[in-house]
């Protein structure tokens, strides 16, 4: 029965792997795509090592006693047992080291687009960082202009997360009471997939986002919309519904009474492409089926259970959220 | 001795044997002739009933021994024993100026009058004995779930009772049902099938009187769709109560709407406080009503028990600290999850402190009944689909 009501999930996780949505092998802009190459290096050059290790292998069984002689010599020793490991993991090192240079390389040749994400159990919340000092907060999907670095400022607020988005930019663990940072640069429009990498409780495996790179027209307008406060709603019965029941104790909806700053920022919620970090594609209907069952689509996560709204109250709600674009 | 018993083991063992398959069958053979009287008219052989009593305190006495009483102020809880015990337990005990119900006067065993008797059991005993019930006796064991609370209200007033005149039992037990307020007779007056507000009078509040205990809520000027669904729940025993489900289970839907509109439009009567909670504690609790606590995941208990919230949840404005209390303790322990409302607030009061709870008490205790409460019929048009 779960694993069917996953299907979707899944399916939706499988074509993201064909296209590269979520993929290490598919690295797209500089950081990535060293990354990528660090790793058929380092891929290749393991197959090679092994290969010639069998090969040492059979030599030392069925090869004749000078050859053994050779294999047990000092020098063998400590040639292929000290120098080779140490001259090789060296030269990786640095590659590694330069690697991870480039991301700040970049970010110190230009200034960058500053967004904090903070891991909380199970959901991401984004706070975008304008030269002015402001600071817009969204959740759960991050929006980045293409052509200019950016930097991500990683934290936790619970335990240790690890925030993954392996088509632009790696992996950095977000580790409490320290900011680690993540530097790098899409060069091409396009949506990805990002989870959290490290283990942290019961709904880690549901706890995904969504990166969407825009030309940088599009990003400046995007970013004015989602500054702005959120619009007079349409749907008066489903606000009204929102503020009477509590939602706003969690969420907030900025440029309303609800302030909340326990869940996930829900300004314009109506605009952002999932819902409940990464797991329900954001459609109008989504929002009741969230509402009503997000216990069983998303088990242990930490919003509590509504289980008294009508069908009537759910669709109030769901146009409510949804016109909040 | 040891030799003999290792050379006729074999025949010891099938003595044995055979002597219970003939007490069985014995047994079995007495039971079909039907030469056993198990009417109740007859009574108990004296040597039966002395080996029932013997079984009887044995067992209390064993089973008693873990229980610890908490400590109860008996001021506060004799009255909501008293009027629990007048609403279910006196027709079959009696009570004082109440002779026992002569049909049940004849039940084997007779309910004792716990006027007497109640000094005979310790104050454990006493809750073991109302909580659990009484095998073959007819005394049921507690209808509400997880409610100890509820149990030791009881047990406060059993220990009050052999003491009690017959004025103060009928003072205690009656609460405020002999005060026929003005709006009760404006309501008989309307015409409509007179509304029994007897079992509501005992312990809760009326339109000119506080209830009698702080460890139950203020109902009146409560929203009507809460009280309602609060009946409803306690009717179908999806909320746990050893009080309120007895006096639910009698009502019909048009009576729980009437009851829930009596008195959602009565004026809440607040409690008279014995000593106003600590500035720090009511300041704290304020905090936490007003901001909620980032930190650990808490909601401002406002956002949902404000002036605005949905009618179906409660106002806390203006109740007693203890009920408060009380009830966050019973989510906190696992209790009241059964009920779709239940649940929800069950995740919130789990992901508060000790000091927390006592704090939100505080501050809610300290408000006026009123402050909680929208304008009458403000909301109404929102909730109506």
């Amino acid at each position: 029965m779960n694993l069917l009501k996953l299907f979707p999930v899944m399916v939706l996780a499988a074509l993201a792997g064909c296209e590269g949505e979520q993929s290490a092998f598919v690295g797209l802009g500089p950081v990535a795509s060293r990354i990528a190459l660090l790793m058929w290096i380092m891929f290749i050059a393991a197959a090679l090592i092994t290969a010639f290790i069998c090969l040492l292998l059979f030599v030392s069984i069925t090869g004749s006693g000078n050859w053994r002689q050779k294999l047990t010599s000092e020098k063998t020793v400590v040639l292929g047992g000290i120098v080779f490991p140490v001259v090789t993991l060296s030269a990786l090192l640095i590659y590694g080291f330069s690697v991870l240079r480039v991301g700040e390389d970049l970010v110190q040749a230009e200034n960058p687009v500053r967004i904090a994400v903070v891991g909380e159990q199970w959901w991401w919340r984004v706070i975008y960082r304008h030269d002015d000092g402001h600071t817009t907060e969204s959740a759960n999907e991050i929006r980045i202009p293409v052509g200019r670095p950016i930097e991500i400022e990683l934290t936790t607020t619970d335990v240790i997360h690890s925030f993954w988005l392996p088509t632009y930019a790696g992996k950095v663990d977000m580790i409490p009471g320290q900011t680690n940072r993540l530097h790098f640069l899409a060069d091409k429009p396009g949506i990805v997939r990002g989870q959290c990498a490290e283990y942290c409780g019961g709904a880690h495996a549901l706890m995904a986002f969504y990166a969407m790179a825009m030309t940088p027209a599009d990003y400046d307008a995007w970013l004015a919309k989602e500054k702005a406060d959120a619009k007079p709603a349409l749907d008066k019965k489903g606000e009204r519904l929102f503020f009477a029941s509590g939602c706003g104790g969690c969420h907030t909806v900025r440029g309303t009474q609800a302030n909340g700053t326990v869940g996930p920022d829900l300004t314009h919620v109506g605009s952002r492409l999932s819902l409940g970090a990464g797991i329900l594609p954001r459609t109008p209907v989504s929002f009741a089926r969230w509402i009503s069952r997000h216990q069983k689509l998303k088990p242990e996560n930490l919003m509590p259970p509504f289980d008294f709204f009508s069908e009537s109250e759910l669709q109030a709600l769901s146009a409510y959220l949804n016109g909040l674009e | 001795m040891k030799a003999w018993i290792t050379r006729h083991w074999r025949s010891l063992l099938l003595w044995g044997l055979g002597l219970l398959a003939g007490g069985i069958a014995l047994a079995l053979l007495i039971a079909y002739s039907g030469i056993f009287n198990i009417a109740a008219s007859a009574g108990h052989p004296a040597w039966l009933e002395w080996f029932l009593q013997f079984g009887k305190e044995r067992s209390i006495k064993v089973n008693s021994k873990p229980v610890a009483p908490p400590k109860l102020d008996l001021a506060e809880l004799v009255p909501l024993g008293a009027a629990h015990f007048q609403g279910t337990c006196a027709i079959c005990h009696g009570a004082p100026g109440q002779p026992v119900n002569p049909i049940f006067d004849h039940m084997l065993p007779p309910p004792p009058d716990l006027q007497k008797h109640a000094t005979y059991w310790t104050r454990e005993q006493l809750f073991w004995i109302v909580r659990h019930g009484i095998q073959f006796t007819g005394m049921p064991a507690w209808s509400g779930a997880d409610r100890d609370d509820e149990v030791w209200a009881v047990v406060a007033f059993l220990e009050a009772l052999p003491t009690m005149s017959k004025e103060d039992y009928r003072q205690h037990a009656g609460g405020h049902s002999e005060i026929q307020s003005d709006s009760i007779r404006e309501f008989v007056s309307e015409g409509r099938p007179r509304l029994d507000l007897t079992a509501c009078n005992r312990c809760h509040d009326t339109a000119d009187a506080a209830p009698t205990s702080p460890h139950i809520p203020r109902i009146g000027g409560q929203d009507e769709a809460y009280l309602k669904r609060a009946l409803q729940e306690y009717r179908d025993d999806s909320r746990q109560s050893g009080f309120m489900e007895p006096v639910a289970d009698d009502l019909d839907d048009e009576q729980i709407s009437r009851l829930a509109a009596y008195y959602a439009a009565l004026t809440p009567s607040p409690f008279q406080r014995a000593q106003p909670p600590s500035p720090e504690a009511r300041e704290l609790g304020r905090q936490l009503a007003e901001q909620g606590d980032r930190a650990r995941k808490i909601p401002a208990c406002l956002s949902c028990h404000g002036a605005n919230g949905r009618e179906d949840y409660p106002r806390l404005a203006g109740q007693s600290e203890h009920y408060i209390e009380q009830q966050l303790r019973i989510w906190r322990r696992g209790g009241r999850n059964n009920t779709p409302h239940g649940a929800m607030m069950s995740v919130v009061a789990r992901r508060l402190t000790d000091q927390q709870v006592a704090a939100a008490a505080a501050f809610f205790a300290s408000q006026s009944p009123q402050a909680g409460r929208a304008a009458p019929g403000a909301m109404k048009g929102a909730e109506q689909p």
